[in-house]
């Protein structure tokens, strides 16, 4: 399957992803509605994006009551809004924080490889985020421990 | 001759033991399923009360569904006595059903109070669709709703009240609302953020009495304080697991029916799964009955699997809980209550936020979140937490980073791998399909 | 969401004395008229900020505003323009900072902040969407900007682009006249002391939550094709390839052969002896440190990276990589010539918050002073020697806390050198004004002097021509060619300030007007071409000259000082000299922009062009304004 492998080296921390997955979920440049989502590392020198993995397990789509997260054709766990009640049962059983709950809308949403094609790689500057046949990996986790650990990383002093 | 699997119990836990069932041999056994109601997904109701879906929506397991899977059914019928030495069950219209191997899943009821009054007119449970019907056919703009009980069965179907416009006024007995899914500083933000609201509580509140008053409302009469007057009386004072039926069948019960990890009764052609069984605790070397939905699913899939002849371990339940009122949503994974475990918590009045994780030694064994819906902490982190939990990733030399900053999940959940430890598990060794998808040989 | 696209459509205003907030409306009308950002401020700054309210009286505005690109996914879009009455000119200041400021707070639903009045304690701002609060600030008084930031990440439970903090320094704290606004980790609005009236208000800081709001555009395809067309064109063409892959830093070099590398307070323009000039290439700044980048808003530049310093005394310090002015102002202009050294020096004058270019020509004159004995060792305190970045960090730490001689020189280079007077008033770099110039030695550079002495927000305002001949200006332009030079200045009078209204960034806005125009076309929905922009940038560059102009700065002041406008001594413009050429170049300068060259008023003609009648009367008079 293809996946969203995440090269974090590559990241500048721009953002630009964030606003390219809202406008796919909302019809608008909103990241607070992206699913895909930047954090920073060691004082603002290091970024990467993170997302669902399109976990085996499938822990929302296990946990949903009501059947409302299937397996779209590019393979994504993938919610579908007429099913969805918002009871939130999938947030808390995902352990990997990737499907998230939309206060106004009362759904909750995800990443569903926009279909196929997935636009936080189309818009990235950097090639950061790439679409390609892969297992199913963490590709930001060593990155974030190594620069957690170095000068200004959270684990030491603060920025001097 | 196929094996043949009976399952008694058709909620989450039964349903899903049927599915995963189904995975596995493509319909290549006998499967029964009893069940008083016709199933249906109980987290759902209150979304059905607020009337933002109708009562189609509610159901899981069609008869036509369940024909497609080769189940065949009892529904509308109950078990009433299990009998492990000649492998039967018989239900209450005398039918005996031989089986192979059996899945209780009986789950749990709504108790009531032991006040007087409490089966009175106009007083309700909301548990059952029967009962959930019966609330929304009461409801109205304005009618006054006494809810007693302020825990999360309660909790859930608070927006779905003030939705219809119930004068709301919560009763708890406890002296904080929320007592078995926050402590005292979450319990506070909750009862702040309603009472902006309108809605009233009563904490530490004994009723002592529920009485007809003239006009056909409902007097609750308080150990100490005014009388609450009511059109309608909300009881949502706890549940009880369903075990009664089990009574002389020598399958060891304890508080829930005890299993292994393989989620077998002390008779091993006998499961048992969800609200009626007590297993193994993700968190501890003993056993728990965690009446909660993610528990029923899990327990339901590995019974399911282990019935169909794999043979998979389960690693435990973890408590979780979460609810939203008003925009407010609130979370508790874990031991969230271990008085012996180090706490790191922080309170944003203002915001409002609470958040607090508890750690035993650099393992996250618990967390509460408070926050409102909107915020970037909570959608974020609800599931990080989860995952920290779940994967018992080291983050002894993240605690001092966290104690400055418990929001700062995020960071230290990446950094510490738990996405990359928690990629290879999966429930049953391998991934999840969903139901729709599962074929069946006919 | 706005009624209107690409914008919120609200103006946050904030009343720090009564210490209250609300939001006014950002009318489709005026969103049209004066885009946003410089524009918008500007409109502001003249409404409401007569000449009796000085720069640190509490009725000053203090304007922090973005525009109808910024948080959309054009490169370099977290635009925020500062305008306000500042400390330094006593006149309009226009300067601006990128980041994720102009994103952030448009989500949160607002195209501007306003503050105005004064706080009784400190106070940081602090915005979520709708709710606004002004928020204790002791605890982070003394803290530098960076710190400032962190203790707020902290406090608020954020990391990353969650939050923007944009704060002063103790430099603004204690109202150094150059004081500047820092915000996100190396985004400086730096000039006129707009940190200097931020400090007057008692802010410490703006700190923005990324919002919940959403932007929407009117065609978001020919938007992506928009934003595509000008990534395509600044990594390939000529001009802007440079900064595509360097940012600024392949100016150092570049310069020098041009004679317009500012050396030692302008006393020369030759590199030192024994110099490793190649370290001074782009390539070479970029790779002698462990940089990364630090991109601002939706940017796919090569530019803004931070380093971690990997030699010398201050080695893995994570220091903002220097743009080509804190090369210059850090570095070249106080005789400094270590990269790693530099680099660490400029971060630390964002971080105590002043205005890099100021702090050179004031350093720079401090060295010399000394060197030549005008300032004694012991009026300062130290012995400062050319080059020395210890001493001139403890130089700024002096001043930007008002210690001893610090507090002589935190009134800026102007104010300082007339106060020491003697020999010592002639060798100090500014206007008559009292703007900062720019990090070149625009003895070189003629378009930047003439452009920064007639300048109406504290710094250039026009800037080297972009794209000249969509102008009709030749593609090549002599830097010290007496008649084209004041030509092209005039004529490309408001394309910055039109860029400077957008909420993007002057380097990823270096492309063909009409290019930009089609951006703005997709996002707003108007059908925008470049002679409507440029009407928009003029009317602008024109309400900041009105506004000075009833402040009393007049074109008696649009002249260099006696060092700023000197000769070369040296290096390949020895003996050529700017101030033979003054008053020519003013005069094609003041024909073509359309000013009054007497009174340097724009013309009745000039401003009813620009669609401001409304400034004839405050201007020329009841008369003249009864004639148009």
């Amino acid at each position: 399957m293809k996946v969203l492998k995440i090269v974090p080296e590559r990241c500048t921390g721009c953002m630009r992803c964030e606003l390219a997955c809202s406008y796919e979920q909302t019809g608008a440049f909103q990241p607070s509605k992206s699913v895909i989502r930047v954090s920073a590392f060691e004082g603002h020198t290091s970024y990467s994006p993170y997302t669902c993995p399109q976990c085996d397990e499938g822990w929302c789509l296990t946990a949903c009551p009501v059947e409302a997260i299937s397996i779209n054709a590019a393979g994504a766990k993938d919610v579908m809004d007429e099913a969805c009640v918002g009871c939130k049962l999938c947030t808390i059983a995902c352990p990997y924080g990737t499907i998230f709950y939309d206060p106004a809308r009362h759904k909750a949403f995800k990443c569903d490889l926009c279909g196929g094609a997935p636009a936080c790689v189309d818009v990235c500057p950097r090639a950061a985020i790439l679409y390609e046949e892969a297992e199913v990996s963490d590709w930001v986790g060593p990155f974030a421990a190594e620069r957690t650990h170095g000068p200004g990383g959270a684990l030491t002093a603060e920025v001097k | 001759m196929a094996k043949r699997h009976v399952i008694v119990g058709g909620g989450t836990a039964g349903w899903n033991a049927i599915t995963t069932i189904r995975e596995i041999d493509g319909g290549d056994s006998e499967i029964i399923l009893v069940s008083a109601e016709n199933p249906y997904s109980r987290m759902v109701l209150p979304y059905y009360l607020s009337q933002e879906i109708g009562e189609a929506h509610v159901f899981t397991a069609s008869e036509t569904r369940l024909g497609a899977l080769g189940v065949e059914t009892r529904f509308g019928r109950r078990a009433v006595r299990l009998n492990p030495n000649d492998n039967k069950l018989i239900l209450d219209d005398d039918e005996e059903l031989a089986y192979d191997d059996l899945l209780i899943a009986t789950g749990s009821s709504a108790v009531r109070a032991p006040v007087p009054g409490a089966d009175g007119a106009n007083v309700h449970s909301f548990w059952t669709l029967d009962q959930a019907k019966e609330v929304t056919a009461s409801l109205k703009p304005g009618v006054r709703v006494a809810m007693i009980g302020a825990g999360f069965i309660s909790f859930t179907i608070l927006n779905a009240l003030i939705k219809r416009g119930a004068d709301l006024t919560v009763i708890e007995i406890a002296p904080r609302i929320l007592p078995r899914m926050v402590d005292d500083a979450g319990a506070e933000i909750v009862q702040g953020w309603l009472e902006e609201r309108g809605v009233k509580i009563l904490a530490g509140a004994e009723i002592t009495s529920i009485e007809d008053a003239p006009g056909g409302g409902k007097t609750l009469k308080l150990k100490a304080g005014a009388n609450i007057e009511a059109d309608l009386v909300i009881m949502a004072t706890g549940i009880k697991t369903n075990l009664e039926w089990l009574e002389g069948s020598g399958v060891e019960v304890n508080s829930g029916v005890v299993v292994n990890d393989h989620l077998r009764s002390s008779d091993s052609n006998i499961y048992a799964a969800g609200d009626v069984a007590e297993g193994p605790d993700l968190l501890g070397d003993g056993k728990a009955v965690h009446a909660i939905e993610p528990t029923a699913m899990q327990h339901g899939r590995v019974a399911g699997a282990n019935m169909a002849g794999l043979d998979t371990a389960y690693e435990g339940s973890l408590l979780m809980n979460i609810v939203d009122v008003l925009d407010l949503e609130i979370a508790s994974f874990g031991n969230w209550n271990d008085e012996d475990a180090e706490v790191i918590q922080i309170v944003k009045k203002d915001r409002p936020a609470y958040r607090k994780l508890l750690f035993n030694g650099g393992r996250l064994v618990g967390a509460i979140l408070l926050g409102r819906s909107r915020d970037i902490w909570m959608t974020n982190d609800v599931g990080m937490l989860k995952g920290l939990v779940q994967s018992g990733c080291d983050l002894s030399e993240w605690k001092e980073h966290l104690r400055g900053n418990p929001f700062d999940i995020k960071r230290a959940y990446l950094a510490v791998g738990a996405s990359g430890s928690l990629i290879p598990e999966t429930l049953l060794g391998r991934p999840s399909v969903p139901e729709r998808d599962i074929a069946v040989q006919s | 969401m706005s009624d209107s696209y690409a914008y919120a459509g609200q103006i946050l205003r904030v009343d720090l004395s009564a210490g209250k907030t609300w939001a006014d409306p950002f009318t489709p009308e005026d969103q049209r008229k004066y885009i946003g950002g410089a524009g918008l401020g500007a409109k502001i700054l003249w409404e409401e900020v007569p000449p009796e309210v000085a720069w640190d009286d509490p009725g000053n505005r203090l304007i922090m505003a973005t525009g109808p690109l910024a948080g959309l996914p054009i490169w370099g879009t977290g635009g925020l323009t500062v305008v306000t009455r500042g400390a330094l000119t006593g006149g309009a200041t226009n300067t601006n900072a990128n980041g994720f400021f102009g994103a952030n707070i448009k989500l949160c639903g607002y195209d501007a902040l306003v503050l105005q009045g004064r706080s009784e304690g400190w106070v940081y701002v602090h915005i979520q969407d709708d709710r606004v609060e002004l928020k204790d600030a002791t605890h982070l008084l003394g803290k530098d900007t960076w710190e400032t930031q962190q203790a707020l990440e902290s406090e608020l439970g954020l990391s990353g682009h969650q939050l923007s903090v944009y704060s002063i320094g103790p430099a603004g704290e204690n109202l150094v006249r150059f004081a500047a606004i820092q915000g996100d980790y190396g985004h400086v609005a730096s000039k006129n002391g707009c940190g200097a009236v931020m400090g007057s208000k008692r802010v410490k800081a703006v700190v923005i939550e990324r919002g919940g709001k959403g932007i929407s555009v009117a065609h978001m395809k020919a938007l992506y094709a928009a934003a595509d067309e000008i990534a395509h064109n600044l990594q390939n063409d000529p001009s802007t390839k440079g900064l595509y892959l360097y940012g600024t830093l392949g100016g150092v070099r570049n310069l020098h052969g041009m004679g317009a590398l500012p050396i030692r307070n302008y006393t020369t323009n030759v590199w030192p002896d024994g110099l490793e000039t190649k370290k001074w290439e782009g390539p070479s700044l970029r790779e002698g440190f462990d940089h990364r980048g630090h991109q601002c808003n939706a940017c796919g530049m090569y530019h803004c990276h931070m380093q971690v310093i990997s030699s010398g005394p201050h080695k893995g310090a994570i220091v903002d990589e220097p743009e080509y002015e804190g090369w210059s102002g850090a570095g070249w202009a106080t005789g400094a010539t270590e990269p790693s050294e530099v680099s660490w020096m400029n971060t630390q004058l964002d971080r105590a918050c002043v205005d890099v270019n100021e702090w050179g020509w004031l350093c720079g004159w401090v060295m010399e002073c000394q060197e030549k004995g005008y300032i004694s060792e012991s009026d300062l305190g130290f012995r400062l020697e050319w080059g020395d970045i210890e001493g001139a960090n403890r130089l700024l730490q002096m001043i930007s806390r008002r210690e001893g001689m610090g507090d002589l020189l935190a009134e800026g280079v102007k104010r300082a050198s007339e106060k020491v007077g003697g020999e010592a008033a002639d060798c100090a770099i500014y206007t008559m004004k009292g703007d900062s110039p720019r990090g070149h030695d625009h003895r070189a550079r003629w378009e930047e002097m003439l452009d920064t002495c007639t300048g109406g927000g504290g710094t250039m305002d026009t800037a080297p021509a972009v794209q000249p001949t969509e102008f009709g200006l030749p593609a090549r332009i002599g830097a010290q060619d007496p008649d084209l030079v004041p030509l092209a200045v005039g004529t490309m009078r408001g394309r910055r300030h039109f860029e400077d209204s957008l909420g993007a960034c002057v380097f990823t806005t270096r492309v063909r007007m009409e290019v930009l125009c089609r951006s703005i076309e997709a996002a707003t929905g108007w059908d925008i071409r470049r002679e409507e922009a440029m009407t928009a940038g003029r009317r602008t560059a024109t309400l900041f000259r009105a506004f000075n102009l009833r402040c009393g700065i007049g074109p008696e002041l649009e002249r260099p000082s006696k060092r700023y406008g000197s000769t070369p001594v040296d290096g390949p413009l020895k003996g050529v000299s700017i101030m033979d050429q003054w008053e020519k170049m003013l005069d094609i300068w003041y024909e073509t922009v359309g000013y009054d060259r007497a009174t340097g008023r724009p013309t009745a003609e000039t401003l009813a062009a620009l669609d401001l009648e409304e400034l004839i009367e405050p201007l020329w008079g009841k008369e003249a304004a009864a004639r148009v």
